[in-house]
């Protein structure tokens, strides 16, 4: 999906990688205002469940209790056009089309996730009697997610006139960058609370992708090298695009071997088609047969779902989905949190080795294989395809994780503060469902002479590695349980 | 600009036989995934017990 943005974003003064970290640290310095007893961001809107429409939509804060739902829903959206305004003003976007987008993008997204917390649909088992029904889908808030998954990809492939005039403001790798940069302070301070479990998480995590990165990436090589008679300006994205973490390694990837530009995006348009088709299946699987190990659950997500978005919007779903199973099934409550923790952890650890694993390609490339004479390869290559929104979701994630260790008595108002945060986050992460779906070209598969591409994909990815990634999830994340409430 | 096709793209694909070096490559890779496998399970069981 970046492939369409970075087209886009050509003489922009910023990436839209420093963008979300921009706006992800605007967004979570606004929420530590909560430290000395401010309440500046409880007016922001939040989607309850709800059997009676009215009930839908309340401010985050008690505060504001006297705020109607609609209003909150205006002025949140205000909020976020004028900030997003400025960024797409960075971004040298076409300003008129994106208010007009991002207003489209913002209310579809909103109305969908409204629609997911139909009662009906949404309220777990525990909560039948609270809301006077008698059965329910048991899908969670984020049923939302799903629905907005499915809006955008009608959109996108039945009314693609209508998908162009939200052109400029279908950025689903914006959305869930700041989104990311914005969660790194909220699972901060649930490590901060569990700092053993966190840390073994995070080694757990670290561990996990260095064994997929070996062991995908050369498999997936292998076969489209040998099997599939790709030459190695192909079978480079497309190995990393199918095993690593789809489109940002694809150009990462292909750009250190020198492969024409077109190469990684041809590759990039299928790893999108492919991440909603492993978004809609993959957390489901998981809550039939992984409720016993959320965490394992949780890793196998984020090493099996490729792209930034479908990964951590799948471990959403994903955690969602196993807490209500437990609860139901077990009687057990786990605390909320840690399965999408594990998720991102997983999937920041790939982002930053793709710039490691591009660096040893392009040393390889250049030292063995091309053999271009007086070519060096320098190390700030890798701080250029370093993914830039990571730094913000390490200094949220350190910040908060630091006060919750140093100073315990401020982990009441650094909950308070990341509640609110958390609560962008959640809008962020319906509008790049919805913006996922409408990116996602299903027509693409029809493309002639896409056949050969997409078997290889098809083969590789539900041939092993989502089974691979499944392995190593279990190797190291079996027995490893979230806190119990 | 039209958009390039992939069948186009693809028929301009050169042939490439496995060279050593990708020979190489894909062995050392696999091998030290499957031995560090091994590894580093243990360590996060043994060093990083929950």
């Amino acid at each position: 999906m970046d492939t369409k943005v970075s087209l886009k974003t050509g003489e922009a003064k910023i990436s839209e990688d420093w963008l979300a970290v921009v706006i992800g640290l605007f967004i979570f310095l606004l929420s530590l205002t909560a430290f000395i007893n401010w309440d500046i961001l409880g007016w922001v809107i939040t989607t309850k469940v709800w059997t009676n429409l009215a009930m839908a939509l309340k401010p985050t804060s008690g505060n504001y209790a006297n705020l109607p739902g609609l209003l909150s829903l205006l002025i949140t959206y205000l909020f976020l056009l004028v900030i997003f305004m400025v960024g797409a003003y960075w971004l040298k976007a076409n300003l008129k089309k994106f208010v007009l987008g991002f207003t489209l993008v913002f209310f579809i997204s909103y109305i969908c996730w409204i629609i997911g917390g139909w009662a009906y649909i949404a309220a777990t088992p525990n909560q039948l009697d609270n809301y006077g029904i008698s059965w329910s889908l048991n899908l969670t808030l984020e049923a939302g997610y799903i629905i907005a998954l499915l809006a955008g990809l009608f959109i996108g492939n039945f009314a693609p006139g209508f998908s162009r005039v939200m052109g400029e403001a279908i950025r689903p790798e914006l959305y869930i960058k700041t989104a990311i940069v914005i969660l790194g302070g909220f699972l901060g301070i649930t490590a901060a609370e569990q700092l053993g479990l966190a840390t073994s998480v995070m080694f757990r995590g670290l561990c996990a992708i260095v064994e997929a990165y070996l062991i995908y990436w050369a498999l997936v090589y292998f076969i489209a090298r040998k099997y599939f008679k790709f030459s190695r300006e192909w079978a480079v994205p497309l190995a990393s695009g199918i095993s690593i973490c789809g489109v940002s390694a694809a150009i990462a990837t292909g750009s250190a071997i020198k492969a024409r530009p077109v190469v990684p995006i041809m590759v990039s348009s299928l790893v999108v088609i492919f991440a909603v088709v492993e978004l809609i299946l993959l957390p489901f699987i998981a809550q039939n047969f992984l409720y016993n190990e959320p965490l394992v659950a949780g890793a196998w997500m984020g090493l099996a779902v490729k792209t930034d978005g479908a990964a951590v919007a799948s471990g959403a779903i994903t955690e969602s989905l196993i807490l209500t199973k437990a609860l139901a099934e077990q009687g057990i409550q786990y605390q909320q949190g840690w399965i999408m923790a594990t998720t991102t952890t997983v999937k920041v650890f790939i982002d930053v080795f793709i710039a490691v694993w591009a660096f040893i390609l392009a040393w390889i490339w250049s030292a063995k294989i091309q053999r271009l004479p007086g070519e060096k390869i320098k190390a700030r290559q890798m701080w250029d395809r370093f993914p830039k929104f990571i730094l913000g979701y390490m200094f949220t994630f350190f910040v908060i994780i630091l006060i919750g260790i140093l100073l315990p008595n401020w982990v009441s108002q650094a909950k308070t503060a990341m509640g609110q945060g958390n609560v962008f986050r959640s809008i962020f992460f319906v509008m790049t469902f919805f913006t996922i779906g409408v990116v996602s070209n299903f027509r693409k598969l029809w493309q002639e002479g896409i056949g050969r591409l997409a078997l290889v994909y098809v083969i590789c990815l539900f041939g092993f590695i989502i089974w691979i990634g499944l392995l190593i999830s279990w190797l190291f994340f079996n027995g490893v349980k979230p806190p119990v409430l | 600009m039209e958009e390039p096709k992939i069948h186009e793209e693809l028929q301009k694909m050169a042939v490439e036989p496995l060279l050593p070096i990708e020979k190489k490559l894909i062995t050392w890779s696999i091998v030290l995934g499957i031995v560090l496998i091994g590894i580093l399970v243990w360590v996060s069981h043994t060093f990083f017990e929950v």
